[in-house]
Parts: C-alpha cells; structure tokens; sequence
C-alpha cells in the first residue's frame, strides 16, 4: 500500500506542477514544455512495444507524421474544420499501423531491419511526393484547432489542452499495462515460447499492440501539427523514430512517466546545449551511453534505487 | 475406446539426422506413460512434435482422435494439452502470481481484456493462489520470479502447465537438474495429480519414472526400441544394454 500511496502522491504533484507551469513560466519555456509532452506522448507509444512487448519499433515517426500530414492537408488544402481534419490524421496514423502491423511476423533484429525499410517509405512519400505534400516545405499555415467556433489560439489555452490529453492517454495506458492484455505482452516479453504453450496467440496479441502504439503515436503526431502549425518531411525522418525511442530509454522503459522524463531530459538538454555547443549531438550520445552503462532502467530506475526503502525487492540475484 | 493421445509413424529429419524416426505409439485415457532413453534418443524431439513446438516432416498426431498434426501450438493447448519445458521456461520479471494468471486467463477470452486491471479479476488472483498453494509457493505469490531458487522455478514450472487445466500433460524431465530433496517433492505433487490427467514423461531419474509410469517407452536413435510395463521394460536384456548399460 505504501508503494502505491508514494506513486499517487508523485502523480499528484507532477499534475498540480504541470497545472501551475503557464503561471511562473515565460513563452520560451511554455513552448518547450508542450513539445515535451508531445514528444512524450510519442516515446510513450514506442514504449509500448519496447517495454512491455520487448519489440524495437523503429517507424514510430511514420504513424506520427502521416497523422500530422493528413490533418495538416485536410485543414490547410482542402479548408475541412478540426472536427473533421484531426479525427481523420488519428485514423489516418492508425490504419497505417493496421497494415504496418504485419511487421510483428518477424522477430529481433528483422523486426528492427523492417520498421526501418517501413518508416522510410513514408518519409520517402512525404519528401519526393512534393505535389501532395509540399516536398521540403511541407505544409505551412496550419491554423490553431478550433471546435464549434471556439478556438484553441493562445499559447496557455493550447497548452492546457495537451496537457490534458497526455494526462487521459496516461491514465488509459495505465489501465491497459495493468489489465490482463497489458500482462500477456510482458508475457511475451519474457518467453514467447512459454506464451504459446499457455493458449496464447502471441503474433496476434503483438499485432493489437502495434496498432494501440500507431494510435497513440498519431493522437501525438496530431497535437504536434497544430502546436507546430506546420509540418515537413523531418517529422517522418528516422531521425525522430530512433529519438523517441531514446527518450524512453533515458526515462525509463516500462514505465508511464519514464518516456515523458526522457522526453524532458532530450529535448530540455538539447535546448540547452545547442546555445553553446556545436556537437550537441554528441552530448546527447554520451547521455545515452551513460544510460545505457549506469542506469540502464533510466532515470526513473535511478531514483527507484535510492528511494529510501520501502521493503521492495532490489537485491537481484 | 480412443486413445488420448495416438502418434502414427511420426518423422522427424534435421537434414541427415533421422530425430524421430518413424514412432507410433498410443497413450490410453488416465495413462501415465514414461519416455526414456539415453540422450539424443529424441524423445524432446518427439515431444515438440506432438505439442505442436515443431512440425513432424511425415506421420500424424492425434489428440482424444482429433487429427492435430498441423494445429498451431496455442490451439492444442485449449484443447487440452499442457506441457513443461527442459530448460526452466517462466516469466522471470513477474510475480508467481502473475505467472499463473498468465496460464489461467491464457485458454479463454478474459486474456484479450485491455480495459480492466487483472486486480478487477478477484477470480484469478484466487485461482492463482490455490495453484500455487498447490506447488507449494503460496507465501511468494508476490515475489518476482527472479528471487527463486532453481528448485523453485521448476516447481512453478510445473504449476504453469497445471492451470492451463490440461487433459494431457507432457513433462519433459520434470526433475532435470534437481537435488534428490528436490526431485522427492516434484516427484510427489506429480504423483498427487488427479488420475484423470494423462500423462507423458520424459525422465531420465530411473527411481521417478518408474516409480511413476503405468507403461514405460523406451526410445534410442530416434526409434521405439521397446514399450510395456516397468517391470517388462526393466528385464528386457536390448534395453538393460543400450540403458542401464552393461559391465
């Protein structure tokens, strides 16, 4: 019980902060908070499949910008309000998941290998598809998400509005890591051998996962094109798929807040560093390496180890 | 009456190597059959085969006299077949308890709930609880599996494949690399089984398996070399040769 009263009291307090930002923080810092938990939201997605169903997914950006592109052009091109442009880059991101999922047939290292040749299909549309999409420029001119003639225009309403998504996919994630499905895919994580013998249809139940990780990921590709108000062939890169996955990494793979502490960790050094500092690629690199060397359950891991002891099994053998 | 399990000239090649070479043999309803051999005889081989692991390369499988040769694996355990693994096969970073809601959700529909916790199951985690009472782990229902003993992951070993509720039990060497004290309990929860639960056993523990089987297989080189009673399997001189080894 002790354990559990110690994560509602952390929940709470995180959620009255995340409240209380817009009141002490300026523009800049606004900005960087809401990409935070956007970014967030997509590391959560890719955390998904590594955390909890041991599958690396490296096409993440993909569900995340096709969602962007297709609200971006619905809205943009063909002037369709956000009631209709966000639904659909929501279904858009998430039918490409329902086809992509085929992935999960494979296994390991082609797993990886084919999320990667996925993922650049996407961006290779985006980018050279330039009549559709805009090509390098992308979609500019996104206008601020507006429903029922009520807009969502000003930076602090904006940010209220993220923040309150991020916290129901928390919440919705939190039940669906804890219900009996959530189990099977550590299940599968363990021992898919084992799984098998035990009745489950293991490809299937990855395959589900897939598609609840492309949701996920295109609900952040969504809130992302109306917070960046324009969208271009990087959202799509492999860069940003191998980012989010570090972010979940640094944070804490196989937790809820681990992907959104890395998210701030990432973004919030490379804020920093990059003012100063050419190679703040390279400082990133040495982030994650010490990650992976000192703290490889990331930071939350990290400050599991020195809470002080609440009878909790640490000693492993 | 229909056997509960009926292998039919069942093969297996691994390029040259005849694994399983042609065995058929029938495994009547409440049986406790035992598989021995020396090693590489094949009997894991086999064991694959019939549980669907792998695929045979020639012969059948019959299950209560349901053709289940080409069954994907998931599909014959909700018909009824549980087995263990050799190596120690258990989810290492859950609870005992979660381990074997894993088996008790695994053969219905409760396994593809996504919007409920497990703890909103009470039905499971009682389940669970008197599955592992039954193992003899009950005080660690909450531990992770990592803090156990080898000892004990072989008996939650056991437990997995019992909360599947299967009809047929395979074992593959139950007691494999387990102290004389250890082997005794596994050997006594096994005994303890109801007798409506057929069961099949590799073992290479002499005392266990005979101790334990109705009718007794002996394999070597991928064939049946001779079948019967414990007693008719231990006089047989080809077997006391190719098994109990000769001086």
């Amino acid at each position: 019980m002790k354990v559990r009263s110690y994560g509602v009291v952390m929940a709470l307090i995180a959620i009255a902060a995340a409240l209380a930002a817009p009141l002490v923080a300026d523009p800049f810092w606004m900005t960087l908070i809401t990409q935070i938990y956007i970014y967030g939201l997509l590391a959560l997605s890719v955390d998904l499949l590594l955390g909890h169903a041991g599958l690396y997914s490296l096409c993440q950006a993909s569900f995340f910008a096709v969602a962007a592109y297709t609200t971006a052009i619905l809205q943009v091109r063909y002037g369709y309000p956000t009631i209709v442009a966000a639904p659909a880059g929501l279904i858009a991101g998430t039918l490409l998941a329902v086809l992509y999922g085929s992935a999960v047939r494979t296994r390991g290292v082609y797993f990886i290998l084919i999320t990667i040749a996925l993922g650049y299909i996407i961006w290779g549309a985006v980018y050279r598809w330039a009549s559709f999409t805009g090509g390098d420029n992308g979609i500019t001119n996104v206008p601020p998400p507006s429903v029922a003639g009520f807009s969502i225009a000003s930076q602090t309403a904006y940010y209220y509005f993220v923040l309150t998504v991020v916290i129901l996919c928390a919440f919705g994630y939190r039940i669906l890591i804890r219900s009996p499905f959530g189990l099977s895919l550590r299940g599968i994580k363990g021992s898919e051998s084992r799984m098998q013998s035990l009745g489950y249809r293991t490809t299937m139940h990855l395959y589900a996962a897939f598609v609840i990780s492309g949701l996920i990921a295109s609900l952040a590709g969504v809130l992302y094109v109306y917070y960046n108000r324009f969208i271009n062939p990087v959202a799509a890169s492999f860069q940003i798929s191998v980012e989010v996955s570090l972010m979940a990494i640094v944070g804490g793979s196989g937790t809820i807040v681990g992907p959104f502490i890395g998210a701030g960790v990432f973004l919030g050094l490379r804020n920093w560093v990059s003012s100063f500092f050419e190679l703040h690629t390279a400082v990133m690199g040495a982030v994650f390496i010490a990650t992976v060397l000192w703290a490889p359950s990331g930071i939350v891991g990290l400050v599991e180890r020195w809470r002080p002891g609440i009878g909790k099994p640490k000693d492993q053998p | 009456m229909t056997a509960a399990v009926a292998i039919d000239s069942l093969a297996k090649v691994f390029g040259g190597l005849r694994a399983v070479d042609r065995v058929s043999l029938e495994v009547a309803l409440g049986e406790r059959r035992a598989l021995i051999g020396p090693n590489g005889a094949g009997k894991t081989t086999l064991f694959h085969c019939i549980t669907g692991r792998m695929q045979p390369s020639s012969g059948s499988v019959k299950l209560f006299g349901d053709d289940i040769t080409y069954l994907p694996e998931h599909q014959r355990t909700k018909l009824g077949m549980g087995r263990t693994f050799q190596i120690t096969n258990v989810f290492t970073d859950l609870s005992l308890a979660e381990n074997l809601a894993l088996a008790i959700v695994g053969t219905d529909r409760r396994k593809w709930v996504w919007n409920r916790p497990l703890s909103a199951f009470p039905a499971v985690r009682e389940q669970a609880l008197a599955g592992l009472e039954a193992v003899g782990l009950k005080d660690r229902a909450d531990d992770p599996v990592k803090l156990l003993s080898y000892g004990e992951r072989r008996q939650l070993e056991l437990a997995l494949a019992l909360n599947t509720h299967p009809k047929v039990l395979f074992l593959d060497e139950p007691c494999a690399g387990l102290s004389p004290s250890e082997r005794q309990r596994i050997f006594k929860m096994i005994r303890a089984l109801p007798r409506e639960i057929t069961l099949v056993m590799i073992e290479h523990d002499m005392d266990v398996a005979l101790g334990l089987a109705d009718r007794v297989t002996v394999m070597n080189r991928g064939r049946v070399m001779a079948e019967g009673t414990p007693d008719e399997v231990q006089s047989n001189p080809e077997v006391r040769d190719v098994y109990f080894g000769h001086v």
